[in-house]
């Protein structure tokens, strides 16, 4: 492990060792390396095979932008090594090949790279017919990158909320310098960077000839910023999106941060490019800025030999920072012909360095699987070099030909990227009001410049939140030179020129998408995918862009770039799925539902007991369906209690109740008597039956309406809605949750129900059917409303929420003599299908209208308007195309039918079956089903195709199945 | 309600009404106390630890204390004549004499939670007069109905006796936590997307938002110089809460706390 010595080396800890391996080899690093540095520290430069010709790449940027990094991790694939920390033991493999990293067979795919021509995905793999599915299998096996554990255990990711006046984005010079003018002002501003220290290019770029004067402003600005308290500093930290009103997503650690921002501030920076020719994916091959950050960061030598292609001063710094960390610099190739001189060329030419102005990289050689060797040709046009050059061996290769600005974040906020083509120059327009960019994503390069420019934008910002008043400065001038050159792109007879690395896309693949007629950059990307990779075209879109413009004669400003959507940076699925919440409610009487066996279902958020099966603790269950037949039983001929808390409830209150119920459900409730309660059907606009429930008015102005389990939200929004409109003057309140709430029923109901309820008169003559009233039951405050959904003499009993369960023990306790059970959602199914009551939901769809569910006799004639009531009387009109009715099968020995199951005529469907069970009463399966109106007859016989496709007959009977006359509920 | 003997250790179950998370309370050792007709947890530690966990992060079940709620046109009016103090603005909140406190959740609507000791004499009262008023409407308004069924005329007076004003069942349809210490801000901002930090969001200030998926009423009601915030929110979604608030407390070394706890910090001045 060889390591330059310090003051390079910012990130790395000297005094801590930290063992990892690669591809099972053991390596050595040392704490603050990431995966690339301390193999590179090794002199492991191969990290990892392209996706299609499984190329050998390695070290790129060295800053998490690209795709050649991305290794395999124990807990999860296309980890960026040059971004993830090594830890002791890590465990690190490549990716994508056959064989070994270092001889992968599936690098013979590169010989075969002419019949891969761009998209040839569309042309091939489906002629002839047929023949993808076969192709499909082996492109499944080849598509994707690394393997996913699945072994692994889910680990904890949570999300967290934070707000800021101001969110600087970015800790480079222009961040720093925004962070502290708001700060300064007064504002409370987060400082956000993705590496792990503050200081952006600070930390590794050459700003003057004698490499100190970074360090100098640095030191001054983060003491500045560490010192003061408006600023928090989230380092290690990736703002992955803009959204609107300035929702920032930020990623750090296993946390999403959802911070809302009032001004946000992007000093992104800008993305070093590459420069296009033949091999220039080798490694040994990366950006100027990659070997900076080698040897300022993680103190490692890029390489022996280095050549810099530039385009730019920024070359020539990197020249003089290789010759001071002791890389032998065999020669700085200058696309330019006449470089204007600089003091770092200056410094260069002082220091001897041997420059060639006008010069090219043409293409590289490889000796195995690394940089051996550069071929330079002098550059005669745009794009062509002259037919010789010469040969340099080196085993480095910096790239400096420019940068595009990190206009992601921009572009989302809906800001235009505009570039020059005479001055190589972006420029970001069309910016939201409260979103400033500032330094290098603006086109600024010299430092001056970018604090003049992060302290603008600050003062921006701080006037518009009102903590300043001053007066904005002009912004800078223009830098006159910029550090883009205007076309580093150079195509080679053999090819294997990479404008998109991620996709092995060469200058050919390019040209060739808009030979085939997409000359669109937008369908050039998807044609070609360039663009598409891990990288989203951080490093191809102006190349391509720069290869489209001139394929189709337009400017680069004509041609634009791709669009540049959310996420910024992959993310992991925990970031969006960890910690989600899914709220879960019960009732008061949850846990005497376990504690007596209930199997516990859940109907949207509510946990409710599907039935009991009381054996549970003490051997196996019983047989489910044994369960739900005695439950039954007991209902039927003794007594039983069921937990309906999960009953809508709302109060209707105020001097208009009775009107505003009159137009909001079907029935009639103006007249309703108080002490009574009423069957409410509730329709839409289309005349759909949307809902039903009860009716209670316990006085002149107030109504206790109840509502389905699942409906009871959209009833009360229904009414906060209908009652905008009407303005009639009523109260509307859900107090579904502030109600416990059983019902007792049976024959013996009353019976054990006088044991508790020393204050109302029970007695079938004072509190008849449908009667309700108020009072005690067991000393609680109780509503009782005497209903009949299970077709047994049967109470409702509505108690405050958290007597609930005082409510269901004095219950419990007193019928003990009368053998009460409790009993599940399962057999009230049961018991409600036996009387022929429908439930809103299951039996009905959406479009079910009162009379196809034989609920004619629930829709008031005589009232001049309610909700539906216009439809509901055109539907009248017309003959009805469906109706449902009941079924009962006779033949006992078939299948029973389930819900869904078709009803046919012939080979025709003919209905559906809406409901069905064994009843345990008739000792038959009973049903119900929408059957078309010329079987509706009672008598008719129809056939429903069950499982398995057997066919049941089943005739049709008139509703209820039980009890007729309904002298049992009205005992 | 069962009988009281105060020789007996109180439990949880002892009346009629019951905490949703009386179960968890018990699993945790609490020590319970009896205030009113409430059971409550006076502590699960040592009452000195406890102060110091709740000075911190700590999460406290005061959801068998009484509260009450009131609306409509007429309910400001109707509270004022009861001499409670209103506050100016929606989202706002003021302590009462006796240590209630009353917020305002729109220009028609109160929530009324007692001190921490549970005495609970103002919302006794005007419970107690509402529902006198209600049966006084009630009683009126049924006669001029049986009146109008023998009239058979609908056009008789229909008139109630003064503006409305409606009672809600906050005690029941609501939960009752309160989240102390100077952690909870930030705890918060894992569940809640409103911003709580206390230079942020003053005291008796009230927020109506959603926390952990949950909608619920958030005020802040200090403890002295300890803040804290009363959640009120779906009663039957308690449980759910409850898991959600201590799961986002463990990074903070929150825990469940008695309301002796409580108590204590109240003292602090």
């Amino acid at each position: 492990m060889k390591r330059l010595p310090a003051p390079y080396g910012l990130l790395i800890n000297r005094e801590q060792s930290i063992s990892f391996s690669f591809e099972n080899k053991a390596y050595q690093g040392l704490a603050g390396d990431s995966i690339a540095s301390a193999l590179a520290a090794n002199d492991q430069w191969l990290l990892s095979r392209s996706f299609k010709y499984h190329r050998p790449r390695g070290a790129l940027t060295m800053a998490g932008q690209d795709a050649n990094t991305m290794v395999q991790l124990p807990s999860n694939p296309n980890a960026l090594a040059d971004k993830e920390p090594i830890a002791e033991g890590l465990q690190v493999m490549g990716q994508n090949y056959s064989g070994s990293l270092e001889n992968d067979r599936g690098s013979i795919l590169g010989l075969f790279s002419r019949f891969l021509p761009v998209g040839f995905y569309y042309k091939a793999f489906f002629k002839p017919r047929g023949m993808w599915e076969k192709w499909v299998k082996l492109i499944r096996k080849k598509a994707g990158l690394g393997v996913i554990n699945q072994q692994l255990e889910p680990e904890y990711y949570d999300k967290q909320y934070k707000f800021y006046d101001v969110v600087v984005v970015g800790a480079g010079p222009t961040g720093l310098q925004a962070a502290l003018t708001a700060a300064v002002d007064g504002c409370e501003v987060l400082l956000v960077d993705e590496n792990p220290i503050l200081g952006g290019s600070l930390n590794y770029a050459r700003l003057d000839t004698e490499g100190t004067l970074a360090k100098e402003v640095r030191d001054q600005l983060i003491l500045e910023v560490n010192g003061n308290s408006n600023i928090t500093c989230m380092t290690n930290a990736m703002v992955n999106a803009w959204f609107a009103d300035n929702w920032l997503p930020i990623i750090c650690g296993k946390r999403l941060y959802k911070v809302r921002s009032k001004q946000t501030i992007l000093c992104t920076g800008a993305l070093e490019q590459q420069a296009v020719f033949h091999n220039n994916d080798v490694p040994g091959v990366m950006m100027s800025s990659a070997a900076q950050r080698l040897m300022h960061l993680y103190g490692v030598a890029p390489g022996k030999t280095a050549v810099v292609v530039t385009g730019n001063d920024d070359g020539y710094a990197n020249a003089l920072d290789l010759m001071d960390a002791g890389v032998n610099v065999a020669a700085i190739i200058d696309l330019r012909e006449t470089p204007k001189a600089t003091p770092m060329i200056e410094a260069a030419i002082k220091r001897r360095l041997k420059i060639k102005p006008g010069y090219a990289v043409y293409g590289a050689q490889q000796n195995g699987n690394h940089l051996s060797a550069v071929e330079i040709r002098k550059v005669v046009s745009q794009g062509i070099c002259a037919e010789v050059g010469e040969t340099i061996s080196c085993d480095l290769l910096c790239m400096a030909v420019g940068y595009t600005p990190t206009y992601q974040l921009a572009c989302q906020s809906g800001g235009q990227l505009s570039y020059d083509d005479n001055s190589a120059m972006f420029t970001l327009n069309n910016l939201a009001d409260d979103l400033q960019v500032a330094g290098s994503v603006n086109s600024y390069w010299d430092l001056g410049n970018c604090l003049e420019e992060g302290a603008r934008a600050a003062t921006i910002a701080t006037n518009a939140l009102g903590f300043t008043q001053a007066d904005i400065p002009e912004a800078m001038a223009k830098e006159s030179q910029s550090p883009n050159h205007s076309w580093p792109i150079f195509a080679h007879p053999k090819g294997k020129e990479f404008v998109d690395f991620d996709e092995d896309l060469t200058i050919a693949d390019i040209i060739n998408a808009t030979k085939d007629g997409y000359e669109h950059i937008q369908l050039v990307k998807r044609y070609s995918t360039c663009g598409m990779g891990p990288s989203q075209g951080r490093h191809s879109a102006l190349a391509a862009a720069r290869l489209v413009a001139a394929a189709t004669n337009k400017t680069v400003a004509e041609t634009g770039v791709t669009t540049a959507r959310p996420p910024f940076a992959p993310e992991h699925l925990g970031h969006s799925a960890g910690r989600s919440f899914y709220p879960a409610r019960r009732s008061n009487m949850h846990y005497r539902h376990l504690e007596a066996g209930a199997q516990m279902l859940q109907a949207g958020a509510w946990y409710r007991p599907a039935f009991y099966s009381p054996q549970a603790d003490y051997g196996p269950s019983l047989d489910s369906a044994v369960c739900i037949n005695n439950e039954v039983n007991n209902v039927r001929n003794n007594v039983g209690l069921v937990d309906v808390s999960t009953l809508g409830g709302l109060e209707v209150r105020g001097p208009d109740a009775g009107e505003f119920l009159n137009r909001f459900y079907t029935f009639g409730f103006v007249k309703q008597p108080v002490g009574k309660a009423r069957y409410a059907l509730l329709t839409n606009e289309a005349g759909v039956v949307i809902d039903d429930g009860v009716a209670c008015r316990f006085s002149e102005e107030h109504y206790y309406v109840t509502a389905t389990t699942g409906g009871v939200d959209r009833v009360y929004q229904n009414m906060l809605k209908w009652n905008a409109q009407w303005r009639l003057d009523v109260d509307i309140a859900n107090v579904t949750s502030a109600y416990s709430a059983v019902n007792i029923a049976g024959p013996k109901a009353r019976q054990v129900l006088a044991k508790l309820c020393s204050d109302i008169d029970l007695s079938k003559e004072a509190f008849p059917y449908m009667g309700v009233r108020e009072g005690t039951v067991a000393g609680i405050p109780a509503r009782l409303i005497r209903v009949g959904f299970v077709g047994e003499l049967g109470y409702e009993v509505h108690v405050p929420q958290q007597f609930g369960e005082a409510l269901w023990d004095a219950l419990m306790d007193a019928g003990q003599p009368e053998g009460i059970k409790p009993f599940g959602i399962e057999a009230q199914r049961i018991l409600r299908l036996e009387k022929g009551h429908i439930i809103i939901g299951q039996d009905t769809d959406a479009m079910s209208n009162p009379m196809e569910v034989q609920m004619g006799w629930a829709v008031s004639r005589k009232k001049p308007f309610f909700v539906g009531g216009r439809t509901i009387s055109e539907l009248k009109k017309k003959t009805p195309s469906r109706s449902l009715v009941g079924f009962m099968i006779n033949d006992t020995d078939g299948p029973t039918p389930m819900e869904s199951h078709l009803v046919l005529n012939g080979e025709q469907m003919a209905g559906r079956v809406t409901s069905c069970n064994y009843s345990p009463t008739l000792g038959k399966p009973i049903g119900l089903a929408y059957v078309q109106p010329h079987s509706a007859e009672a008598g008719s016989q129809i056939t429903i195709r069950a499982n398995g496709g057997v066919l049941v007959t089943a005739e049709v009977v008139t509703l209820p199945f039980y009890d007729p006359t309904t002298a049992r509920q009205e005992l | 309600m069962t009988d009281y003997n105060p020789l007996l250790p109180i439990a949880p179950a002892q009346g009629n009404r019951r905490s949703p998370l009386y179960r968890r309370h018990v699993d945790l050792q609490a020590k319970f106390e009896q205030v009113g007709d409430a059971v409550l947890v006076s502590h699960y530690v040592k009452p000195g630890i406890e102060v110091l966990l709740a000075a911190n992060l700590g999460l406290v079940d005061l959801s068998t204390m009484p509260r009450t709620g009131f609306k409509g046109a007429g309910a400001p009016a109707w509270a004022a004549s009861q001499r409670v103090k209103l506050p100016k603005l929606p989202n706002t909140a003021v302590t009462q004499k006796d240590g209630s406190v009353v917020a305002k959740l729109s220009h028609q609507e109160l929530l009324i939670v007692s001190n921490i000791m549970g005495s609970a004499t103002s919302i006794d009262r005007l419970n107690r007069e509402h529902l006198n008023r209600e049966h006084s409407n009630k009683e009126h308004l049924n006669r001029e109905h049986l009146n109008r069924e023998h009239s058979n005329k609908e056009h008789l007076s229909k008139q109630t006796l003064a503006p409305q004003t409606y009672s809600l069942p906050r005690a029941d349809s609501h939960s009752w936590l309160a989240v102390t210490g100077n952690a909870a801000a930030e705890m918060f901002s894992k569940i809640c997307g409103v911003d709580l930090r206390v230079h942020k969001f003053a005291h008796n200030q009230v927020a109506q938002t959603s926390v952990a998926k949950i909608n619920g009423v958030i005020l802040r009601h200090d403890l002295a110089t300890t803040p804290c915030f009363y959640i009120l929110s779906d009663i039957t979604s308690t449980e759910f809460l409850w898991d959600s608030l201590l799961d986002a407390m463990e990074e903070y070394r929150g825990a469940a706390v008695g309301v002796a706890a409580m108590r204590s910090l109240a003292a602090n001045k």
